[in-house]
């Protein structure tokens, strides 16, 4: 009697259970239109419907008690409505907008960024090696970016009237000591890095975050590949030397090689640089950069190494002297950053890392001998939190150690010893703020105490943005900037201060469908700036913080991928108002670095019938300041404009097979970037000079690139 | 005695119950995207994937419906919303049931889907995860049809582009329709799509 009287009661719930409750209401955004299309259900059951034209939903259920009502949609946040199942009649729902990284607003002041999802990209990583000129270099061709301008003869980045030592490069967070190869004056140098180790470039001219300091004018951020895609072999075989690559996989390590050797001797054996160089011995290097990488279920671990061994031997007019000046350099760089990220539950993540380098000079000029040792270390610890996607929070500190040596030795016995240890501490807090897809925010500050000045300094910085229409977005920042003086003065005085500047950038943006349009302007305040009474800094200079300067101007972008098809290209405008009283200036002047106006314009065409890519570039570069001391005035007198158009051919023989050609000033402008003058007039009273011109004007590149990997498709396009 | 009779038919009649409540379910949604409603069919997978946390099927179908959905979309907005959403329900599947070559084979197709849409800025860096993506299935289920034909179709695409001879790939396709011939899926749920394509594929080929 008992059983049947619980077969009863369990049938009852059985069928209890399977009466049905309607639920019903609406859904809204938050300005009260209806949303249709949104999934409204119970949570883990199978009761729901989606909206329709006008928000409603109604649906039925036999679940009882309290539930959980889910409404979710794209684009918006799901929201949850927990309560007895009864109380969902009628109800209406109000979804608040998801923040949405590909359409909200961005932080863009001062940065161009190239990767591959990102809204902000304005180049993508390919484009960064099919640009003509730059011959694989990343550095070249972000010379093609606003903001910077051309100086034909260095190589390195010069930001808005910074001079390069103003840029500092980053890899996976984590200072790079010497990012470019040593070279000679006046021939040009390049990033030491290969660029296809790099998933993702920033490119930061101005007003960026705190977690970066000891720059005045510019960082550049670059990020190893997390995952290689495939195991392949790269085989390059060039005019000017050969490499190999491989990429081998091991679950979930990898490690990534790369080896080059080039020899510019039997390219100057058939086309000699003749504009005032011999070589004894041509630029000659030997380099090697491996990647290895971890990849666990919490977190990632990699380990970048780059060794460098490079010399060089070349003989350069000087009016001063009767013979041309013997330079000799070998230099010797090795180089250590590894990294470790760690994602803890609720959105907490640690970055970790910690970089070292060993960077040596043995340089000859003349009879004289200069050996430099520099030997720098970074240590990192970030914390960041996403308390949601509109408030993250990021905590930081740094420690740099720098300890620079040097040792002078004259042809007569004469021994000078320079050198100096910093100890550099940083600590930095951040937050990003997305007060909806229209206005966002980015506070942040940075304080650092350097040891070999005894200097505490505070920085903040601040990025505002606003979306103004669908396709249009403004962006303000600002940002106050300290770097120490550079090792070969700090090699010499250590009572200096810290240089200073402020940036005030206002940024406006429009994006449409391939077209990118850009245009900043922006104001560079700069003080401290360090003078010396010398030509060049030396160990019995006086040195002193009394200089000041200032950088104004604009920049424009544009950029086009659609309206023709095959065809790509970019149009950057800088113009830069500037002048400085730095170094051994006597007054307030434009440096010579710094040229009014540079154009670049960056064209890229595939051909699909002869599978090739072919691509312009041209740059200009307003005449750049000299000093005439015929004259009364300082740097008063300009040269004359500066012109390149540079050519490249890419052919794909066949998916594996690359050919590739180059010529750089294809059409052979003598361009002039500066002038030397005579350190004592002549008979007639007059000061002679002589033009600074490229040792060539033109360059040339041959260059085949065979790829193995084991599904016949991937090539070395990417890499050239 | 009677009790635990009792009790197993009571379990009995309710696992009746869910399954039906599943099946009817599945089919339903089946029907909604067979219709094109799109937006009602993925919200009702979303709905048996959230109630069959354990099951891979409803989330391998969100995708699914998502990506297919994006073939052709051409507004960049829509498109990304949709395909992140596809990304997402790819991810948990493969949580669910590791190294299934079904759900490799449907997150190449949404890769293949960004690469249709804009190939130069997604060609280069997707195409060499759609490859590794393929072989992982190919290695896993060498005679799976939808994973020989995926394969074949995207090396064709390949081929094409860079001008190469695409008869290896159509010896393929057809060994894919022989084992199209043959495939029994798992049960009515199971991926079972894809004939129609490499018979059309076929054809180009013979022409």
């Amino acid at each position: 009697m008992n059983n049947q009287i619980t077969l009863f009661i369990f049938l009852l719930i059985v069928s209890v259970s399977s009466a049905q409750i309607t639920i019903s209401g609406k859904v809204t955004d938050n300005a009260n239109q209806p949303i249709s299309g949104a999934n409204v259900y119970l949570e883990g059951t199978y009761d729901g419907s989606s909206t329709n034209e006008s928000g409603g939903f109604s649906f039925e259920t036999s679940e009882t008690g309290t539930q959980t009502l889910v409404i979710s949609m794209l684009s918006y946040e799901p929201h949850y409505e927990m309560g007895d199942v009864s109380y969902f009649k009628n109800i209406t729902i109000q979804l608040v907008e998801a923040i949405n990284s590909l359409t909200g607003v961005t932080l863009t002041a001062g940065t161009f960024e190239a990767g591959d999802n990102s809204k902000v990209s304005v180049l993508k990583p390919l484009d960064i090696v099919t640009t003509a000129g730059a011959a694989g270099d990343f550095v070249a061709a972000l010379q093609t970016l606003p903001g910077t301008t051309t100086v034909n003869e260095d190589g390195r980045l010069f930001v808005r009237g910074g001079d390069a030592s103003e840029t500092q490069v980053f890899i996976d967070g984590l200072r790079v000591f010497q990012p470019f190869n040593a070279t000679a004056n006046n021939i040009p140098t390049r990033g030491r890095f290969s660029p296809f180790l790099f998933k993702g470039i920033t490119f930061s001219t101005g007003g960026y975050s705190a977690e970066y300091g000891q720059a005045l004018s510019s960082v550049l951020l670059l990020n190893t590949t997390d995952v290689p895609d495939q195991e392949k072999t790269d085989i390059s075989i060039m005019s000017v030397g050969g490499g190999v690559g491989h990429t081998e996989i091991w679950g979930n390590e990898s490690l990534s090689f790369n080896t080059s050797y080039v020899n510019l001797a039997p390219y100057e054996a058939l086309i000699p640089s003749s504009q005032g160089v011999r070589w004894n011995s041509p630029y000659e290097s030997i380099s090697g950069e491996a990647v290895f990488r971890s990849k666990g279920e919490k977190g990632i671990f990699k380990l970048y190494t780059g060794f460098n061994h490079a010399n060089l031997d070349i003989e350069q007019e000087n009016i001063n002297f009767e013979d041309f000046v013997r330079f000799q350099l070998t230099n010797n760089n090795l180089y250590f950053n590894s990294s470790y990220k760690h994602f803890f539950a609720k959105d907490w993540t640690l970055t970790s890392g910690a970089s070292i380098s060993w960077d040596t000079n043995d340089i000859g000029i003349v009879e004289n001998r200069i050996d430099a040792k520099e030997t720098g270390s970074h240590l990192k610890v970030k914390l960041k939190k996403s308390f949601s996607n509109r408030f993250s929070l990021s905590l930081g500190t740094e420690l740099f150690n720098l300890d620079y040596k040097e040792t002078f030795i004259a042809p007569d016995g004469f021994e000078f010893d320079s050198n100096y240890n910093d100890q550099l501490f940083a600590g930095f807090a951040e937050s990003d703020i997305f007060f909806s897809n229209k206005f966002a925010m980015k506070l942040g500050a940075r304080i650092e105490n350097t040891s070999v000045l005894n200097e505490f300094s505070f920085s903040p910085r601040l990025s505002l943005a606003y979306q103004s229409s669908e396709k249009g977005q403004f962006s303000f920042a600002y940002g106050d900037f300290y770097q120490n003086p550079q090792s070969t003065i700090l090699g010499y005085d250590q009572s200096l201060n810290a240089e200073k500047t402020s940036h005030y950038i206002l940024n406006y943006q429009y994006l449409d469908n391939g077209k990118t349009f850009r245009a900043e302007v922006y104001y560079k305040d700069y003080n401290d700036l360090v003078k010396f009474n010398t030509e060049l800094p030396q160990f019995d200079s006086q040195y002193s913080n009394s200089g000041s300067g200032y950088a104004s101007g604009l920049d424009l972008f544009w950029r086009d991928n659609k309206s023709i098809e095959n065809l790509d290209y970019w149009i950057s405008y800088s113009y830069l108002d500037t002048e400085r009283d730095f170094r051994n200036f006597r007054e307030r002047a434009t440096p010579n670095f710094a040229s009014k106006h540079n154009l670049s314009v960056v064209t890229k065409y595939w051909v699909n019938k002869l599978r090739s890519q072919v691509g312009l570039s041209y740059n200009y570069g307003s005449g750049r300041p000299y000093d005439n001391p015929n004259t009364v005035e300082f740097l008063a007198e300009k040269t004359k404009s500066f012109n390149n158009l540079s050519l490249n051919w890419a052919y794909l023989i066949d998916q594996q097979k690359i050919l590739y050609f180059s010529v750089n000033n294809v059409l052979g402008f003598n361009n002039i970037n500066n002038y030397q003058y005579a350190n004592t007039p002549n008979v007639a009273g007059v000061f002679d000079r002589q033009a600074i011109r490229p040792a060539a004007d033109s360059f040339f590149f041959v260059g085949f690139f065979w790829t193995i990997s084991t599904d016949k498709k991937s090539n070395q396009l990417d890499n050239l | 005695m009677k009790k635990s009779i009792l009790l197993v038919l009571l379990l009995t009649i309710t696992g009746i119950k869910a399954q039906d409540q599943y099946t009817r379910g599945m089919e339903k949604a089946m029907k909604l995207w067979s219709e094109q409603k799109i937006v009602d069919a993925s919200n009702l997978f979303e709905r048996i994937a959230t109630a069959e946390m354990d099951n891979w099927l409803p989330y391998y179908y969100v995708a699914m419906v998502n990506t297919t959905a994006s073939f052709g979309e051409q507004d960049e907005q829509k498109l990304s919303l949709q395909l992140g959403k596809a990304k997402e329900y790819i991810d948990i599947a493969k949580n669910i049931s590791p190294n299934n070559p079904e759900i490799l084979v449907l997150e190449a197709m949404t890769n293949t889907a960004w690469i249709a849409f804009d190939g130069a800025t997604y060609g280069m860096t997707l195409s060499g995860k759609n490859v590794k993506l393929y072989q992982e299935a190919a290695e896993l289920a060498p005679d799976n049809p939808r994973v020989v034909f995926g394969k074949a179709e995207w090396d064709m695409g390949a081929a094409r582009y860079f001008g190469k001879d695409t008869a290896p790939y159509c010896k393929d396709i057809e060994r894919s329709l022989e084992l199209f011939a043959t495939f029994k899926p798992e049960s009515d749920f199971h991926p079972n799509w894809g004939q129609d394509r490499a018979k059309s594929v076929a054809e180009q080929c013979k022409s």
